[in-house]
């Protein structure tokens, strides 16, 4: 937040003062750091699974060799892969799950129940598959 | 449908581009969320039910998906430098100056990033399907 240059209105965006909303204020920056570290995490995760391995050639034995065997135990590379998507993970469905629920208030928030029900469904679903694909990187992968 | 189209048109003369990116930030984000929900369900499954997981990945390399990928690849790009040039000037208000100029660049940029990043995944599906 610097001056004024003369003559200029600048308009300058904060986030909303701390004893206003917590919750919304703590969203609002969590969005933004979490969206410059998902540029990063998502868009490497994404141009090497899609690009240097390529989609045709994703395998099983792919997923067992990076995330190790579950019940047996992992290599520095196999934690650096679990910790790297755990990252992805948990920041992009926060990130979004909170995405969803702006764009919810915005086009069905003057309806109660429709907000209510519609989030609800989006939340449980989030949390059932973030708990689900937790437990999976915890244990690693069930070679077949 | 005219009401959409009132919308968009109304949206771009009224509004501008900004308004437009912005509307594309959120349809970009939803698109991302469900392949998202739809990806660590699969790959969750590489630990519940390695035999669902299989079929999932395989599932990813059918011609739906390969389209469907290219649109992924689309929304992720743009919703990521959008974003960054979002998170950029808001925790930098006196950026706000060059507005327009940052617009511009991360249009050009999900351009210089995407275009290439689609053609070699279309070029990869195109050989592999095509044969």
């Amino acid at each position: 937040m610097t001056t004024q240059p003369l003559g200029r209105t600048i308009r300058t965006v904060k986030p909303i003062p701390q004893a206003r909303n917590n919750f919304e204020r703590t969203m609002w920056l969590f969005m933004r750091y979490s969206g410059l570290a998902l540029t990063l995490l998502a868009l490497t995760h994404f141009g090497y699974q899609h690009i240097i391995v390529g989609t045709q050639n994703i395998t099983t034995a792919q997923t067992v060799n990076n995330w190790g065997e579950a019940g047996k135990s992992i290599n520095l590379g196999q934690f650096a892969w679990r910790a790297y998507y755990m990252a992805i993970l948990g920041l992009a469905m926060l990130h979004g799950m909170n995405g969803v629920r702006q764009i919810a208030w915005d086009y069905i928030g003057n309806n109660k129940t429709a907000y209510t029900v519609f989030m609800g469904i989006v939340v449980l679903l989030s949390v059932i598959v973030t708990i689900l694909g937790t437990l999976a990187l915890i244990f690693g992968a069930t070679a077949k | 449908m005219e009401g959409l189209m009132t919308i968009v048109k109304e949206g771009w003369r009224y509004k501008g581009a900004g308004n437009v990116m912005w509307m594309a930030h959120r349809i970009s984000g939803l698109g991302i969320m469900f392949f998202l929900i739809l990806h660590v369900f699969g790959m969750s499954m590489s630990f519940f039910n390695p035999a669902l997981h299989e079929i999932m990945l395989e599932t990813y390399k059918t011609p739906l998906f390969a389209v469907g990928e290219l649109g992924l690849a689309a929304c992720l790009v743009f919703h990521s430098i959008n974003g960054t040039r979002i998170a950029l000037l808001e925790l930098r208000p006196e950026w706000w100056l060059q507005q327009k100029k940052a617009t511009q660049y991360s249009l050009v940029a999900t351009v210089v990033i995407g275009v290439p990043m689609i053609l070699i995944m279309a070029m990869a599906s195109i050989n592999h399907f095509v044969k």
